[in-house]
């Protein structure tokens, strides 16, 4: 079977998981997949040998560290056959990590199914808008396309622009208050619940320019807030941020919902605790804590030995993903995490190598603009 | 500065160097006190701390190169130096400028590493003040080594008038050009083993990455030769000089970095630590190895190109190759040292090893 066909074949298998197809366990298709990125990837065929080339379960696979998306093409197919890539933020100079995606549909199902789930608190019409900047042509950003397709696929109103800056309400003036008003002064015309998309960073600029004013939004209105603040702007403890933007919005903490993704991956892990949604009524989930899509695990493994530490532990997060068919299955990133009911706790990410003194550590030679 | 100044200045300096020659003699009781006292704090092994002491340490500076430092360091009402840690020698030349600067001399030590002051100072008692917080004033001058955020952080405390010469991070590279014989090879690697090797390579001046210049069509085999080469003469120099202790987070970015090389290319285990080579068709970005006695091969057939966006970040250079390039490396690279094979961790003693500011 050529390179493709086995790509497809294992994208609707992931696709049909995703649907609650369960003829195929996670691990088997985990499994599948890594064995068809072993046969296809130069890369990943290295790395699994490095571990001995055993493939009995799922914690065999190793996981893709997020630097190689930095420093190589992490797909099974040639660039000629992308379409879409994402970049990472990351540095200024070229030192972006990529994430190519040749099909697209496995994205986009995976993560409408699970965000639908995490964030809509009704069956009934929503209004989105987001708290970021406009969705560039073709996007490169995976939050930003994210974030367009939430404004197409949850308001079901047919095609529309997608573009129009009425919904990206961060320009080079910072964050469009006035824009925000009106939005929910838009949903609360029409009767439609509002979602507002946003950074955290974003959020904090929004809270800096208010200086404790309010701007309240509809009572039912949902906020997801996502990312780390890297470097842009103050820090604020996630418990206080969440409570200063509950305050600001007049809405209740609970209707703020917090989204763990990254570009690397294909799909989203989010808060199970926004009242009257899908997966809180499943799983009923706390505030900090993450749940993950079926077709996704985080295993805490050790910082050293890569392996999965005992229940409860702290770990560095191994992301094994099934939507990642064409690129790593599975990736390890450096956050700190820990396993507790119902999903896992993030805990930062793992503080430098390097002790302190004068040479250089990996951070800061990335943070300086690295090519 | 007048001759009368200048002898007062380097008269100075003499206690200093004597008291860093008894802590070198591994007979004498200073010596064996020194040994001891660094493995502790250090984190390096017995044998790396000897090591050290042996081949880092100016016990013996050249008359030269002292003038050098005299006459290119600026006088002040008291100098302060705030220690950085990991390279334990780097005290003793710190301490020196500072002396040259003034007769008052503050030093604060690193916390992590306070024994190297406490250590030299002990050798020449009453050269200068060890203290735990610097309060310096205008007029003062104060030479601070450490991470680029604790120089952050140093600046923006520091009252007004008060002369900051600030030395952050850094890292080495070793580039090889040209052709050498096997013997020459050899002794080239076997003498980068041990700026490697030094300090477990902790240090600003350690080398990170190895730029080898080449044709394309042929530098993918040269570059894998090297490797295997160099990895030998890691694993050799470590049976004679042991990797020392590293931490938790040291150990999780190395394994977090032999993983990404395994992905962009050859991963080949040199003792304890790893030698790295990447594909040719990722040779355009850097994997910076952490610190532990790991270093990564790169090529290039344009070696002055290739250094040129991390010149910022360069502090030391060894080269071996045509004198033309070296030559252009030197005007492309005036803030980093260049040196041969063997002596990054060993610079001339004619100011801060970190010559960026200049």
């Amino acid at each position: 079977m050529t390179r493709n066909a086995r790509s497809d074949g294992l994208h609707r298998a992931v696709r049909s998981f995703a649907a609650g197809d369960r003829s195929r366990s996670f691990g088997d298709l985990a499994l599948e997949i890594a064995e068809f990125q072993r046969a296809f990837s130069a890369g990943f065929a290295r790395l699994w040998a490095s571990r001995g080339g055993h493939g009995q379960s799922v914690d065999d696979i190793p996981g893709v560290p997020c630097d190689a998306f930095r420093l190589a093409r992490v797909a099974v197919h040639p660039a000629d056959e992308d379409q879409l890539r994402f970049y990472t933020s990351g540095t200024t100079s070229g030192a972006r990590g990529m994430h190519a995606m040749r099909v697209t549909e496995t994205y986009q199902e995976l993560a409408l199914a699970f965000g639908r789930a995490a964030l809509l608190s009704t069956a009934g019409p929503h209004h989105v808008v987001a708290l970021a900047p406009l969705l560039d042509d073709p996007p490169s950003s995976s939050l930003g396309h994210m974030m367009a397709r939430f404004m197409v696929d949850f308001e079901g109103r047919g095609a529309f622009d997608v573009r129009s800056p009425e919904r990206w309400l961060i320009d080079e003036r910072g964050v469009n208050l006035t824009g925000l008003e009106q939005a929910a002064a838009r949903a609360s015309e029409r009767g439609e619940t509002l979602l507002v998309l946003a950074t955290s960073f974003a959020l904090v600029g929004m809270l800096d320019t208010l200086e404790g004013r309010t701007l309240p939004l509809p009572e039912d209105a949902v906020v997801m807030q996502t990312g780390g603040f890297k470097g842009k702007t103050r820090e604020i403890a996630p418990a206080e941020l969440r409570a200063a933007i509950a305050r600001t919005f007049a809405i209740a903490e609970a209707q703020i919902v917090s989204e763990y993704g990254m570009t690397e991956l294909t799909s989203q892990m989010y808060e199970a605790s926004l009242p009257g949604s899908v997966l809180e009524r499943e799983r009923h989930g706390a505030p900090g804590v993450y749940s993950e899509p079926p077709w996704l695990r985080v295993v805490p493994v050790d910082p050293t030995t890569l392996e999965p530490v005992p229940s409860g532990e702290i770990g560095i997060a191994r992301i094994v993903d099934l939507g990642n068919v064409d690129s790593a299955v599975a990736i390890q990133t450096q956050d700190r995490v820990r396993r507790v009911e119902g999903g896992f706790v993030l805990l930062g990410r793992a503080a430098g190598a390097t002790p302190r003194g004068c040479s250089l550590a990996i951070e800061e030679f990335l943070s300086q603009g690295a090519p | 500065m007048s001759d009368f100044q200048s002898e007062a200045r380097r008269a100075r300096l003499e206690p200093l160097f004597a008291s860093a020659r008894s802590l070198a003699d591994a007979a004498s009781e200073r010596g064996k006190q020194a040994r001891e006292r660094l493995a502790a704090s250090s984190g390096l092994s017995p044998q790396g701390v000897d090591f050290a002491l042996l081949r880092c340490l100016e016990t013996a500076p050249d008359e030269a190169e002292i003038a050098t430092l005299i006459r290119a360091t600026p006088s002040a009402q008291v100098a302060h130096v705030l220690l950085s840690a990991n390279v334990f020698v780097a005290a003793h030349r710190a301490i020196a400028i500072a002396l040259a600067a003034s007769e008052q001399v503050r030093v604060r030590a690193s916390r992590r590493e306070p024994e190297m002051a406490e250590l030299l100072l002990a050798g020449a008692p009453g050269s200068f003040q060890l203290v735990d917080e610097l309060s310096p004033r205008p007029g003062d001058r104060l030479w601070a080594y450490g991470s680029d955020q604790t120089m952050d952080e140093v600046a923006v405390t520091l009252p007004a008038g008060v002369a900051l010469h600030a030395h952050g991070s850094g890292f080495g590279v070793a580039v090889l050009a040209g052709t050498h014989s096997d013997s020459e090879l050899s002794a080239l690697l076997r003498a980068l083993a041990e700026d490697i090797v030094l300090f477990d390579q902790r240090g600003c001046l350690s080398p990170r990455v190895v730029l080898l210049q080449a044709e394309p069509a042929v530098a993918g085999g040269l570059a894998r030769e090297l490797a295997r080469e160099l990895a030998h003469a890691l694993a050799e120099l470590e049976q004679r000089v042991p990797r020392g202790q590293l931490t938790v987070q040291e150990l999780s970015e190395i394994a977090k970095y032999r993983d990404a090389a395994y992905f962009t290319g050859e991963v080949l285990e040199a003792g304890l630590g790893f030698v790295t080579v990447a594909d040719t068709a990722h040779s355009g970005s850097w994997l910076l190895p952490p610190t532990g006695r790991n270093i990564h091969v790169l090529t290039s057939a344009n070696a002055r190109a290739s250094l040129d966006p991390h010149r910022p970040l360069l502090t030391s250079c060894a080269f071996a190759g045509d004198p033309g390039l070296r030559e252009a490396l030197r005007r492309a690279l005036p803030g980093a040292r260049l040196c041969r094979f063997g002596e990054m961790q060993r610079p001339p003693f004619d100011g801060p090893v970190d010559r960026r500011e200049l």
